[in-house]
C-alpha cells in the first residue's frame, strides 16, 4: 500500500478518473504546467494535454460557469478554485446556473460537475485565504457538499463526486493538505457520498466533525479518554446528503453531542446538525446539544489557530455537557 | 483573421443594412436564398409577432403571469434561427427570444405550457413565464439572473471544440446584460480559447427603464469584441436578412475553427419591459412611434412584394392560419392540466435523499 497525503490523494483521483473517462477535464487557474499552486494538478498537463487540463482566465465566473455548460454538454468537469474564499466571483453560477440545472429544466438538463476547492484555516492566511464557506452551498438546494478530512476518505469521495450526476463541491481542508499521511489502497475503490464515518467509538460522548477539526475531535477524544471519558468521534465527511442515521445512532447511544466545525456558528451546518439531534432526539439526551464553532468574527491572521476550534476549546465543552 | 471570401466588415461605424426602408436590396453581393427560405422568414416574423400579441392576451385573462414583449425583435430573431442547425447547434437564449424559439421549431405549444406552468411544459413548470427551454432541440433552459448563461454557452462551445463535434453555440441576451461581469469572463474565457460561439446582443436600447447612454460610455456593444480578439458586427436588427446574413457568417466562422463573433442586432422593444413595468415615464410615445414606423415585418412585407412573393391578401390568408395554429396550441396547452404540487421535489437532485423525502411527506399532509 502506498502512503499517501490528502494532496497525493486528490491527484490520483484526478488521475484515475481522467484515465477511466475521458468526459473528465480539469479546469482551473494554474492547473496546466503548474499543477496548481497546491500541486493538487500536478503531472496531468503532461499525462493527458491541454484539451483536457484546461489554464483558464483569472475569473471564477467563467470557471465555474463554463463548467456548468461543459456538464450540460456531456464532459465531466472537475474545476478547481484556487481557495474558498475566490469562489464568490463565481457564487452566482454556482447557485444560480449550476445548482438549479437540474430543476429549471425539469430534468432535462444536468450540471454532473466538481468544484474543488482547498477550504478552511491554519496556514497563516488571513480572512481571505482561510475561511470555511460551506453553509452558502449547504443552503442551496441542487449542490452536494463534501468534506473529507483524510487521504483515503479524499479519494473515495472525490472518485465518487466525479461520477455524480450531480453538482459536488469539494472542500479540501488544507491545513491537512500534507499534515497526515496514511496508507492507501493500491486497489480502485470508491466511498458513497451521505456516509458518515466513525473514526473512534466511545460511549460518554459524540463529537461530531467534519474536514479540517476532526483532527482536533481525535486528539481531544484521546484526551478525554485521560480522565476516563469515552468519546466517539463522527466524521460527517458529506453535509450533503448527510448521514443523519449515523448521527442519531451515535448520539441515541452517548447521550451527548458536540457538534465541532471550523465555520463561523451562526446559520452554520453545524447548526443543522444540532437542531435536528434536539428535535428527534430530545427525550434521550443528557444535556444540550453544543456547537462548537470559529467564531463569528472575520477570520483573523493572528491569532490564527486560536479562531478555530482548538482541542480546549471542544474539552471546555465537553466538560459542561458532562457536568450538565 | 477576417478572409477575403467574407462578406462583412467588422467594427462599422453604421449599422449593416441590407435592405432598405423602401423594401430594396441594397447589399453589394447577389441573394442567395429560396424562396421558400424567404417565406419562412416571413412567417416566423409574423407568427412572433402574433405569440407576443396573443400572450398579453392570456396575461389578461389570468392564464399567465408574466411576459416580456418581443414585438419589434422579429428580424434578429428569424434571421439568427434560419442561421443555425436546430438540433445540433445549442442555444443560450434569454427570456425575450419567443420569435426565435419558434422559428427554430420548439413547439409552440409547449411555449405555452411553459407560459401557463402546465404538464405539457417539459421544464414541468418549475420557472416562472418566458423561462423555457428544451433539452431535445438543444434550448438551454433560461434562467432569470442577466447574463448568468452566457459563461455556461461558453463552457458547452468549449466541450465542441474539444469533443471536435463541429457544433456552434449561439446565444443573445439583451444590452443589460453587457454590463455584468460574468459576460465580460465569458467574452475574455471563449476569446482565449476560440470557442466555437456566437455572442448576439439583442440591443432594444433598455435595460427595463435605463437607455444604453447610461448602460456604457462605448457608442456600440460591437466594439467591445475588439478587447476580446475578435470580429464584432454592428447589424440593423429590424433588417431580416441583414441580420440572417450576418449571423450565418458568424455560424460559419465558429463553424470553421475561427472562434468566435459579437454580433449587435439594433433593436426596439415596443411594448414595456414586462408586462410588470410602465414604460411611459422612461420614453416618449413620440419614440415609440418612430421606431414603430421602421417595423421589420412591413420592411420585409415591401421587399417580398417588389419579387412577386407577398400581397395584401396573402398576408392576411398567413395571419389567420397563424393565429388558428396559435388557439390550437394554446388549448392544448391548457388542455394538459395543472402541474401537481408534489412535483416540486422532483429533480432536485439525479437520486433521492432522505431530507427531500421527508419533506415531502410534510406536503402531502397538507394536501
Amino acid at each position: 500500500m502506498a502512503v499517501l497525503n490528502i494532496v497525493q490523494a486528490v491527484k490520483r483521483a484526478l488521475d484515475e478518473e481522467m484515465a477511466r473517462d475521458e468526459r473528465v477535464v480539469v479546469l482551473g487557474e494554474d492547473v496546466g504546467k503548474r499543477g496548481g499552486v497546491f500541486l493538487a494538478t500536478e503531472g496531468l498537463y503532461q499525462k493527458y494535454g491541454p484539451d483536457r487540463v484546461i489554464d483558464t482566465p483569472l475569473a471564477e465566473a467563467a470557471i465555474i460557469g463554463a463548467a456548468v455548460g461543459m456538464a450540460a454538454h456531456g464532459l465531466r468537469p472537475v474545476a478547481e478554485i484556487q481557495f474558498a474564499d475566490y469562489v464568490f466571483p463565481g457564487f452566482d453560477q454556482l447557485v444560480s446556473q449550476g445548482a438549479k440545472l437540474r430543476y429549471r429544466s425539469g430534468g432535462q438538463f444536468a450540471a454532473p460537475m466538481v468544484v474543488r476547492m482547498p477550504s478552511g484555516g491554519g496556514v497563516k492566511g488571513g480572512h481571505h485565504h482561510s475561511q470555511s464557506p460551506e453553509a452558502y452551498f449547504t443552503h442551496t438546494a441542487g449542490l452536494k457538499v463534501v468534506v473529507p478530512s483524510t487521504p483515503t476518505d479524499t479519494l473515495g469521495l472525490l472518485k465518487t463526486a466525479i461520477r455524480d450526476d450531480d453538482p459536488v463541491v469539494f472542500m479540501e481542508p488544507k491545513r491537512l493538505y500534507r499534515a497526515i499521511k496514511e496508507e492507501v489502497p493500491d486497489e480502485e475503490f470508491t466511498i458513497p457520498l451521505g456516509k458518515a464515518k466513525v473514526r473512534r467509538e466511545g460511549t460518554d460522548l459524540t463529537l461530531i466533525a467534519y474536514g479540517g477539526p476532526t483532527v482536533e475531535a481525535m486528539q481531544a477524544a484521546e484526551e478525554l479518554e485521560k480522565v476516563g471519558v469515552s468519546a466517539e468521534v463522527v466524521d460527517l465527511r458529506s453535509l450533503v446528503p448527510w448521514d443523519k442515521e449515523a448521527v442519531l445512532e451515535s448520539v441515541a447511544k452517548t447521550g451527548r453531542a458536540l457538534v465541532i466545525a471550523e465555520a463561523p456558528r451562526t446559520s452554520s451546518f453545524a447548526s443543522e446538525v444540532a437542531a435536528t439531534i434536539m428535535e428527534e432526539l430530545l427525550d434521550q439526551l443528557l444535556a444540550p446539544v453544543y456547537r462548537v464553532t470559529g467564531f463569528d468574527t472575520p477570520y483573523p491572521y493572528v491569532p490564527d489557530r486560536q479562531y478555530m476550534p482548538t482541542v480546549t476549546r471542544i474539552l471546555n465543552f465537553a466538560k459542561k455537557a458532562l457536568d450538565y | 483573421m477576417i478572409k477575403d471570401t467574407w462578406k462583412f466588415q467588422p467594427f462599422t461605424e453604421e449599422p449593416i443594412r441590407l435592405i432598405d426602408e423602401e423594401g430594396n436590396w441594397i447589399a453589394d453581393f447577389p441573394l442567395d436564398l429560396s424562396e421558400e427560405t424567404l417565406k419562412k422568414l416571413y412567417r416566423d416574423m409574423v407568427r412572433g409577432r402574433l405569440l407576443d400579441e396573443r400572450y398579453q392576451i392570456i396575461l389578461r385573462q389570468g392564464k399567465t403571469s408574466f411576459v416580456a414583449p418581443s414585438s419589434g425583435h422579429e428580424a434578429t430573431q428569424a434571421g439568427m434561427a434560419q442561421a443555425i442547425r436546430p438540433g445540433f447547434d445549442w442555444l443560450f437564449p434569454y427570456y425575450r427570444d419567443k420569435t426565435l424559439l419558434a422559428a427554430i421549431g420548439y413547439p409552440v405549444e409547449m411555449l405555452y405550457a411553459q407560459m401557463m406552468a402546465t404538464r405539457l411544459d417539459p421544464n414541468k413548470g418549475r420557472q416562472m413565464p418566458e423561462h423555457p427551454g428544451l433539452k431535445e432541440l438543444n434550448v438551454y433552459t433560461v434562467a432569470s439572473p442577466i447574463a448568468s448563461h452566457v459563461p455556461p454557452a461558453v463552457g458547452a462551445a468549449i466541450s465542441m471544440k474539444i469533443q471536435g463535434t463541429g457544433q456552434v453555440v449561439l446565444t443573445t441576451f439583451g444590452d443589460g446584460a453587457t454590463s455584468e461581469g460574468d459576460w465580460h469572463a465569458a467574452l475574455n474565457f471563449a476569446g482565449a480559447q476560440g470557442a466555437p460561439i456566437v455572442f448576439a446582443a439583442e440591443n432594444n436600447r433598455y435595460a427595463i427603464s435605463v437607455n444604453f447612454e447610461k448602460q456604457s460610455g462605448s457608442p456600440r456593444i460591437a466594439d467591445k469584441a475588439h478587447a476580446y480578439g475578435f470580429p464584432g458586427y454592428h447589424v440593423d436588427g429590424m433588417d431580416v436578412l441583414a441580420s440572417y446574413y450576418v449571423a450565418r457568417e458568424a455560424v460559419e466562422r465558429a463553424r470553421a475553427g475561427l472562434g468566435p463573433s459579437l454580433v449587435e442586432f439594433l433593436v426596439y422593444r415596443y411594448g414595456p419591459h414586462s408586462s410588470a413595468d410602465d414604460d411611459r415615464v422612461y420614453r416618449s410615445r413620440e419614440e415609440v412611434e418612430f421606431w414603430r414606423k421602421k417595423d421589420p415585418i412591413p420592411r420585409f412585407e415591401r421587399f417580398l412584394e417588389k419579387r412577386g412573393l407577398w400581397t395584401p391578401e396573402e398576408g392576411e390568408r398567413l395571419r389567420e392560419a397563424i393565429k388558428a395554429e396559435l388557439l390550437e396550441a394554446e388549448a392544448k396547452a391548457e388542455a394538459a392540466g395543472e402541474v401537481p404540487p408534489e412535483w416540486m421535489f422532483d429533480d432536485v437532485y439525479a437520486t433521492p435523499y432522505w431530507l427531500l423525502e421527508e419533506q415531502k411527506q410534510i406536503l402531502l399532509s397538507e394536501l
